[in-house]
Parts: C-alpha cells; sequence; structure tokens
C-alpha cells in the first residue's frame, strides 16, 4: 500500500514537471532563437541553434541603446526606492502607532490610492507635467513612479511598524526623545527587512512598466529599457534577430534576481496581494 | 495645546498626503473636469456638456470595445483561475517539487508585458512562428493557423498570452491559501479514507474560499484595465477584434491629444471597474462565509 502510494508520488511528480516544462516553453524558445541567424529561423524554427553566435546580441546592444538605458533603469529605481521608503516609512508610523479618526481618514486616502487604476490618472498626470515642464525628465518619472508604489509602501509599513514591540518606544519616550528622534534611531533601524522586499517589488514595478515612460519620455537618452525594447523591436518589423536578443536582454536582469531571490520575490508579491 | 501634541506625530503624514493629492486626488478632479470639455491640449478647454460620454454611449465602436474587454476579461479569470488552482492542488500533494515548480510557473510574471507581448506575437506569426512551426513538426499541418491575423481568433491568443504571463501568480496565491488549511484536517480525512478527489472537492475546495475571492477580484481588476498585450501584439486589430476600452484611452492620447475624450472613457472606465469590483466582492465573501 505504501510502495504504491510512493509509485504514485513519483508518477505525479513527474507529470508536475512535465507540465511545468511546458509552460516555460516559450521562454526556452525566446533563449534559443536568440541565437539563430536568419535563415536558421526559417529552416529550424525550433531546433537547437547550430552554434553560439552572439552576432544578434552584439548588433543589438549596439542599436538599442542597452547600458545606456540599463543605467537609466537602475538610477530612477534607486531614486524611487529612497523616496517611496523614505515617505512611506514616515507616514507609516503615526498609522500604526495612533488609531482615531484622522488615523483612519489618512488609511482611506491611502486606500484611493491604492485602488485607483493607473489609466484614470495618466491623461490629467500628462497635462499637468506639460504645464510645469516636467515632461521628458528624470524627475516627473521619478515622481510618478513614486506616488504609484507610495500607497503599497505605507500599507507594508504600517503592518510592520505594528509588529515591533513599543516597549522599544517607550524607554526612549522616558528620555525626552521627539516623535521623530524615536522614529529616526528605534524605528529605522528596524525596517531593514520590509525595506528589502518592498525595493524589490519597486525594481520589478520601474524595470517592467513601460506605460509611463511611453507617455512621458520622449529624449532617448533618457530611455528606459523596457521603452528601448520596445522601440527597437518595433521600428525594426519584428525581425526575430532583433526581436529575441533584445527580449533576452531586456528581462535577463529581472531573471537573474528572481533566481535569487526567488522566495522573497514569491512570497512578497502574494502578501502584497493578499493584504 | 495638550490635543495640539497629540496630533503632532500627524506631520509625519505630511508629504505622504501631499504626494497623493498631487498624483491622485488632484488628477482624478481634473479627470472628470476634463471629460466634460473638448481640451485637445492647446487654448482653454471649452465645456461641451455629456457629449464625450454621448459617443461613448452611442457609437458601435465604444459598445464593440465594451463587449471585447468583458469578453476578454471572462476567458483570463475563468480559465487562470483554473489552470491556478489546478496546480496549486498538485503541487500541494507534492512537497519535493513544489517550490521549484512554484519558481518555474512564477518566472513569466517577472517578463514585462512588452516582451511577452514580442515574443507571443512571434510565437504566434503565420510566417515560420513558434506554433504553426510546432503543428507542423507533430503532423497537424491542417491545424495552421494565423492566430492573430484572424480576427476570430485574434481575441483568443491574446488571452492566451495574458494567462501564460499570470498562472505562476495564480497558483502562488492559492498555494498560500493551501498552506492555511490546518493539516490535521487533511490527515483525519485520509485516515478516513477519503480519496484525494474527495478531499479536494468536500476539503480544500471549500477552505480555499478566500484565495478565490482574492484570485478572482485581483485577475478581474487586472485584465479590465489592461492595454499592454492587445497594444504591443495586435494594436487592437485586425479589425477590432482586440481593442480594448483602455485600447482606445492610449489611442485618444497618442498623437491625438483628445484630453476631454480621453478623460470621458477613463472615468466610464472607472465605474466600471468599481462596479464590478463591488458586486463581485459582495457575491464571493457571501460565498465565503457560506462554507
Amino acid at each position: 500500500m505504501k510502495i504504491k502510494r510512493r509509485i504514485g508520488i513519483w508518477l505525479l511528480s513527474a507529470m508536475a514537471l512535465i507540465l511545468v516544462a511546458f509552460m516555460l516553453l516559450p521562454v526556452v524558445y525566446m533563449l534559443l532563437s536568440s541565437f539563430k541567424s536568419g535563415t536558421e529561423i526559417t529552416q529550424n524554427p525550433l531546433g537547437l541553434p547550430a552554434s553560439l553566435d552572439f552576432g544578434n546580441y552584439i548588433n543589438a546592444l549596439s542599436k538599442m541603446n542597452y547600458l545606456r538605458s540599463v543605467l537609466n533603469s537602475i538610477g530612477i529605481t534607486l531614486s524611487v526606492t529612497v523616496l517611496v521608503s523614505f515617505i512611506g516609512a514616515l507616514a507609516a508610523y503615526p498609522l500604526a502607532r495612533r488609531t482615531n479618526r484622522l488615523a483612519r481618514a489618512l488609511v482611506l486616502l491611502m486606500a484611493l490610492g491604492l485602488s485607483t487604476p493607473n489609466f484614470v490618472t495618466i491623461t490629467p498626470i500628462y497635462v499637468i507635467f506639460r504645464d510645469i515642464g516636467l515632461l521628458d525628465t528624470y524627475t516627473g518619472l521619478i515622481l510618478a513612479f513614486t506616488a504609484l508604489n507610495l500607497p503599497l509602501a505605507v500599507f507594508f509599513y504600517t503592518s510592520f511598524i505594528r509588529s515591533i514591540p513599543i516597549e522599544l518606544e517607550e524607554a526612549a519616550r522616558l528620555d525626552n526623545c521627539s516623535d521623530f528622534r524615536i522614529f529616526w534611531h528605534v524605528i529605522r533601524p528596524l525596517l531593514g527587512p520590509a525595506t528589502a522586499t518592498l525595493s524589490l517589488f519597486v525594481m520589478l514595478m520601474v524595470w517592467n512598466d513601460f506605460t509611463y515612460p511611453l507617455l512621458l519620455l520622449t529624449d532617448e537618452s533618457k530611455f528606459t529599457v523596457m521603452i528601448s525594447v520596445y522601440r527597437f523591436v518595433g521600428n525594426h518589423n519584428l525581425s526575430p534577430n532583433d526581436l529575441f536578443p533584445a527580449a533576452v536582454l531586456g528581462s535577463l536582469p529581472l531573471l537573474i534576481l528572481f533566481i535569487f531571490f526567488q522566495r522573497r520575490i514569491v512570497s512578497g508579491v502574494t502578501a502584497g496581494a493578499v493584504k | 495645546m495638550r490635543t495640539l501634541q497629540r496630533y503632532r506625530i500627524f506631520l509625519f503624514t505630511l508629504p505622504a498626503i501631499l504626494v497623493i493629492g498631487a498624483f491622485f486626488v488632484y488628477p482624478i478632479l481634473l479627470s472628470l473636469r476634463l471629460s466634460f470639455t473638448d481640451f485637445t491640449g492647446v487654448g482653454i478647454p471649452k465645456d461641451v456638456g455629456w457629449k464625450n460620454y454621448e459617443r461613448i454611449f452611442t457609437r458601435s465602436r465604444y459598445l464593440d470595445a465594451f463587449t471585447t474587454t468583458i469578453v476578454f476579461t471572462a476567458m483570463v479569470v475563468v480559465v487562470q483561475t483554473a489552470l491556478g488552482l489546478f496546480f496549486a492542488a498538485l503541487l500541494h500533494r507534492l512537497p519535493a517539487v513544489r517550490n521549484l515548480c512554484r519558481a518555474a510557473l512564477f518566472t513569466p510574471a517577472m517578463m514585462s508585458f512588452v516582451i511577452v507581448g514580442y515574443v507571443w506575437q512571434f510565437i504566434y506569426s503565420p510566417f515560420n512562428g513558434g506554433l504553426n512551426s510546432a503543428l507542423a513538426a507533430i503532423g497537424l499541418e491542417s491545424l495552421q493557423h494565423n492566430w492573430i491575423g484572424d480576427p476570430n481568433t485574434a481575441l483568443i491568443a491574446v488571452a492566451f498570452a495574458h494567462i501564460w504571463m499570470f498562472t505562476g501568480y495564480t497558483t502562488a496565491i492559492f498555494l498560500a491559501g493551501y498552506a492555511a488549511i490546518p493539516s490535521d484536517l487533511e490527515e483525519a480525512s485520509r485516515l478516513e479514507g477519503a480519496s484525494s478527489w474527495q478531499r479536494f472537492r468536500h476539503i480544500e475546495v471549500p477552505l480555499l474560499a478566500p484565495s478565490f475571492t482574492i484570485n478572482v477580484m485581483l485577475s478581474t481588476i487586472g485584465t479590465l484595465k489592461t492595454f499592454e498585450l492587445p497594444f504591443i501584439m495586435t494594436r487592437g486589430g485586425p479589425d477590432g477584434a482586440t481593442r480594448t476600452l483602455s485600447l482606445h484611452i492610449i489611442d485618444s492620447l497618442f498623437g491625438k491629444y483628445k484630453f476631454g475624450f480621453a478623460s470621458a472613457l477613463s472615468i466610464v472606465m472607472l465605474i466600471l471597474v468599481v462596479l464590478v469590483a463591488y458586486v463581485q466582492n459582495r457575491y464571493l465573501r457571501s460565498r465565503e462565509n457560506n462554507t
């Protein structure tokens, strides 16, 4: 009986692995095709590439302004992370420690931000940015992404700060520390794990989003990675020799990040959704 | 004085309030205001009353987009939830491969719409695309098709790419729901001789009700407002078969600068999303309480 169950589990595991591998075929297809020449794509669309030819990559790298846009994406991600975590944690502190009417009203305001779909705000944000000269600037894009991530950050930090024992603050309060000093010296040093998960969130969103940069940027030297991929592939009529290396270059950094932080990302994203 | 001091700590929320005010509250109000104008970006917006809204509800192209959005969302939500539940139920029974498979299924969600869109566009391509080549390789040439070039299959093809992208996400949320099921309950039913299917049907599915709620609501709202994959893969074509409401918003912005009309469309969509979310929430929560 027990052996029978064992075999059943083995067979089921094999089936699960095959099904999952099947789901990953498009990713494998993308990787394999990125090394193929134009004629190879025609003659051998599914098989392994004849050789590991990096010609497509060299061509894509030189034409799509890759390094510059990677630097742009990283710079924007870092700025957004710093702003979101500072503003978010600061706002979360009173929301976590007070339960009066004002606190509840502010939670509601954050919930409004969290649940507003971005298509409602993109038109007015475009108009506002145009009027105050923030179109086509890093500052504008960073502010827009900061706003997009802030409500989630506030909720995230609020529940995290609630789990910090209040006794830690009481000692400092007896020493007559101001609220800000307590926040800065007692609370802030404990926020590391929350900030780490949050920054993964921000990185994912900034790297992958293309609505905001598409709408707000026109200067090629300011493009983020996805908008470079979008333009590069779109301008070449979907030629596979451009498409696949660009797709790999566009997703590789995050896929590598995912391999290292897979548990943290999956549980962070699902926890964020469950809240 | 004492009250003032009690509230002083709320100064900490000031930067956040400013950001939310400037990027959510004010834009929503401005959107509402612009939706009653014919603003195209230059000069002073001229009031046109309900004309923009009238246009949305009388022109067939917008009513068609409405239908397309609903059909697209329904396909994605049903198939994605079913697939996610299937994978979660399977992986729950297989602790040895669970983590590996969960991560692998989640991988597409790490990729951008831009990349998923382009890669699937080529997979569907009638010229040496992956899908037709695969069909040929297993001797099913007769099934070869211009998947996103044919109005009859384009929407399904785009929906499939969307489902592929987010099935891992749904699976992960169901697996988190599984983790919350008390293990002694499963053990007891197993000892009483319940089959795997019986446990799934009578213990797991009822106890997973909260995960159902989250998954259905998340994917509904996410899919209702999506424009990315149709924008990249088909530009709404062929023949408007994949033109969703939000794609109309983007199209009225780009190059056309019809800010007034785009605002009216986004207000209509906002009402749609809020309405659907509200009804779903009521229904799914009452279902949770009944089980």
